[in-house]
């Protein structure tokens, strides 16, 4: 069943490897599903997961190109803070982001060869794009919810909280309990909570 | 029995599918019975679904030791009458090109169905080539899905007329129909297909010349049938604006998704009629032509090699028509991927029409960048801080595909040339006795039986000098931790049967063969000490699981996690050499990340003053 008013919207997710972006893409692509919503997700496996940048894309309302190129996003979901800043210019002028502000320093600067740009820089960079954009302190709320991985969650329960996408926090709440694994279910509700009340607050 | 919905689904259920799992529940509705492959991306989660899934009964898999096997089981079981599926990435079809070849000539009964997931824009491959190509060349029919419905439908259809035809038929994606997620609506799921008794029939079945004459003749002869199909094909759709336009666009593949979109963004649906070609080869010829002579101006647009183009412009000129085409020109090249913006900008130029904004902003290059890296405690790394030491640049390193492939980073630097899967030791060989130089050759332990065996087995009695080094982290790590032969036993349990690798080697006449545990690395550096100052064919065996595989499948982390201990030359010595990702710099200091580090405690042994062990 699908809704012939299906709002035509582009998200572009980004992250690094293993920090369980394409799981997170996939949730709320079933989500969307579950709602009646006509979805389509695209991805890249491989080398991309060793320790590289990971990204995806979701499409609603009947977009079928399973890449999306330069300018092309409605809505920016950044893992990472340097991988939203890189992945900025896939941001169409007005889109929204909404990015975790956990930083995970690729090896380069682990190793000091080179800086990570400073938070305000990034900042100041989304300004220049979004017509919205919201720095979430996912790792922080998720353990608070009761583990670090659920931060995933949180940044899913904020972007749907924020009545962007035409997907909405109860739609993911349902999607948590019917296709998440049993275990992880009351944490992950937990990070909903949290993402929704700090959107809130 | 599983509960996944993919054996269990019924008729009218529609899931959220990944392309490949789409083809999978395709290959089942059509009643598949026997599933090969060789694992690569982006094809790899086809036979991995597959595997995990079970079968439950109705069907049988494989990972067989390379693509060529594989196509050559795939169609021994097509000939005993089964349907069978072989899988591979484009790359892969290279290797099995020979049983592809030669098993259109006969036929193959039972229906046997070709996956070639290609991968333009080299996202994990070391080139893009257009497997397009081979269904022209070796002329088998052709699908090519471009949505996670069309996946399913498709590989149904494809065995359908595998079938039919008693011929392979191709099915082809690429990356981003592979690794898609979308819904796919199922239909029934039939007990497996009846099996074709063999019938010996040594007249075709077995090509030798005066067979093979006859059976190309007959191909020609299947090929038309195919055609005739094609030009009915529901995969094969015409879309025809409310009012009468001259101007057409032809397009196949993934493309079709791009022109869609590209419509909708400029506005310009009511503007063009368009043939969309799912079932891609054989080309509907008649249908084309009936199209062409419709239109003034056609463009024609497919990602990759301008096949379709060159085809339909034979059309124009066998069919006399005055028909104006365009196709691949600067701007929409056969270079890497179309993408949305890149259609639009081409059909705004096309259509002699303003081109809406599009973004301008370029992606900021001078950010600190994510190259994929060797994990923390990968054992390669301590292999080739190893090799390092002992040959620095005084040997040439031969390097092969898999994660390994990743030494030839700063700053391990043990990549010097590689050309294909398997290639590290015969590649290596050549250079060897033509350079006269020292080569040290890396190979991993899939890639060893894959094809790597055979270069071994050229090297011994050719008498070549070279360094064999076998990294062997039992398992086939970079695709995703498929079995192989060298996986151990018990993980392999009963379906298959462990070969050891050394015995392999000194079977082949190898006389210098040592094996070695790599994560002790004063016993890689004396091993290769000793073989650097022999000569003749050597071979080094490195052992130490994949760190991922042992931390997921076999269960096993190491309790402790090494800390600095003493900051100074040698820790920087350490960061230096090494670079493992674990580390990382507290301004003047370095420090070692415990939620990465895996244990494998080579630093300790690197720089012995500047770390120790600690319990986790």
């Amino acid at each position: 069943m699908e809704k012939a008013q299906d709002k035509r919207v582009r998200v572009f997710f980004t992250g690094v490897g293993g920090q369980g972006t394409l799981t997170a893409t996939t949730l709320l692509a079933r989500t969307a599903l579950d709602a009646g919503l006509t979805v389509l997700a695209g991805e890249v496996h491989g080398m991309a997961q060793r320790g590289g940048v990971v990204e995806s894309v979701m499409l609603l309302g009947g977009w079928r190109s399973p890449k999306l190129d330069l300018g092309e996003a409605d809505v920016l979901l950044g893992f990472e803070p340097l991988e939203t800043l890189r992945a900025l210019p896939y941001l169409r002028q007005g889109g929204a982001v909404f990015s975790s502000s956990d930083v995970l320093p690729p090896l380069s600067v682990s190793l000091g060869k080179t800086p990570y740009p400073d938070m305000p820089h990034i900042e100041e960079e989304t300004k220049q794009v979004a017509g919205q954009y919201r720095f979430v302190p996912c790792r922080e709320l998720g353990a608070q919810a009761g583990s670090v991985q659920s931060g995933n969650t949180v940044l899913l329960s904020v972007v749907c909280a924020s009545g962007i996408l035409p997907i909405g926090v109860d739609a993911l709440e349902a999607a948590i309990k019917r296709h998440l694994p049993p275990k992880l279910q009351a944490v992950n509700l937990k990070a909903l909570e949290l993402g929704k009340e700090w959107l809130a607050r | 029995m599983s509960d996944n919905p993919l054996l269990c689904g019924a008729r009218g259920e529609r899931h959220l599918l990944l392309g490949n799992e789409a083809i999978v529940r395709g290959a089942l509705e059509a009643g598949v019975h026997m599933i090969s492959c060789y694992p690569g991306t982006p094809s790899s989660e086809v036979p991995d679904t597959f595997y995990h899934l079970g079968g439950d009964n109705r069907y049988r898999i494989e990972y067989s030791i390379n693509e060529k096997v594989a196509m050559e089981v795939a169609a021994g079981a097509a000939l005993g009458g089964a349907m069978s599926l072989v899988t591979m990435k484009h790359v892969g079809l290279n290797v099995a090109a020979d049983p592809l070849f030669t098993s259109v000539y006969t036929g193959l009964p039972g229906g046997m169905v070709v996956l070639t997931a290609d991968d333009p824009g080299c996202h994990s491959s070391q080139n893009e080539q257009d497997n397009r190509n081979y269904a022209r060349f070796a002329m088998l029919p052709c699908f090519e899905p471009a949505s996670a419905q069309e996946a399913k439908d498709m590989t149904r259809e494809a065995f359908r007329l595998a079938r039919e035809l008693q011929q392979p038929v191709m099915l082809r994606t690429t990356t981003r129909v592979s690794h898609l997620r979308g819904p796919v609506t199922f239909d029934s799921l039939p007990v497996p297909q009846p099996k074709i008794p063999f019938t010996r029939d040594p007249g075709r079945f077995v090509p030798v010349p005066a067979v093979a004459l006859r059976r190309h003749e007959a191909l020609r002869d299947i090929m038309e049938r195919a055609r005739r199909i094609a030009e009915d094909s529901p995969f094969n759709t015409l879309h025809e604006p409310q009012s009468p336009t001259r101007l057409g666009i032809i397009v196949s593949g993934v493309a079709r998704d791009y022109l869609a979109d590209a419509l909708v963004t400029g506005g310009w649906e009511e503007r063009v009629r368009v043939l969309e070609l799912g079932m891609s080869w054989p080309l509907p010829y008649e249908r084309l032509a009936t199209f062409l002579r419709s239109c003034e101006r056609v463009l024609v647009l497919e990602e990759g090699a301008p096949l379709l183009e060159q085809d339909v412009r034979a059309l124009v000129q066998r069919y006399g028509l005055s028909t104006k085409l365009e196709g691949k020109n600067d701007s929409l090249t056969e270079l890497a991927e179309y993408s949305t913006t890149l259609v639009v900008r081409r059909l705004a130029a096309w259509l002699e029409t303003s081109c809406p904004p599009l973004s301008t902003r370029p992606v900021n290059k001078e950010l600190p960048g994510r190259p994929p890296n060797l994990c923390p405690g990968c054992s390669h790394r301590a292999v080739y801080y190893a090799a390092r030491q002992v040959f620095g640049d005084d040997a040439v390193y031969s390097s092969d595909i898999g994660c390994y492939t990743l030494g030839l980073l700063p700053p391990l630097r043990t990549a010097d040339f590689l050309v294909c899967m398997g290639s590290s030791v015969s590649a290596g060989s050549g250079f060897a006795r033509a350079s006269n130089k020292q080569v040290v050759a890396f190979i991993g332990d899939s890639t060893f039986f894959h094809s790597g065996m055979t270069g071994l087995a050229n090297a011994v009695f050719n008498k070549h000098d070279i360094l064999l080094v076998i990294l062997d982290n039992g398992t086939t790590a970079m695709t995703g931790h498929q079995p192989n032969p060298g996986m151990l036993q018990e993980q392999l349990g009963a379906g298959n049967t462990h070969m050891d690798i050394e015995a392999i080697v000194r079977a082949m006449g190898v006389q210098e063969c040592v094996k070695v545990h790599a994560y002790n690395v004063r016993s890689v550096i004396k091993a290769m000490d000793s073989l650097k100052s022999k000569t003749g064919v050597r071979v080094l065996i490195a052992e130490e699981p994949c760190v991922l595989y042992a931390r997921r499948q076999l269960k096993k982390t190491s309790p402790q996690v090494a800390e600095v201990v003493q900051q100074g030359p040698e820790a920087m010595r350490c960061l230096e050499q090494l670079a493992c990702p674990a580390f990382y710099r507290e301004g003047e200091n370095l420090a070692v990340d415990p939620s990465l580090c895996s244990g494998c405690m080579v630093c300790l042994q690197v720089a012995p003053k500047a770390f120790k062990a600690r319990k986790r």
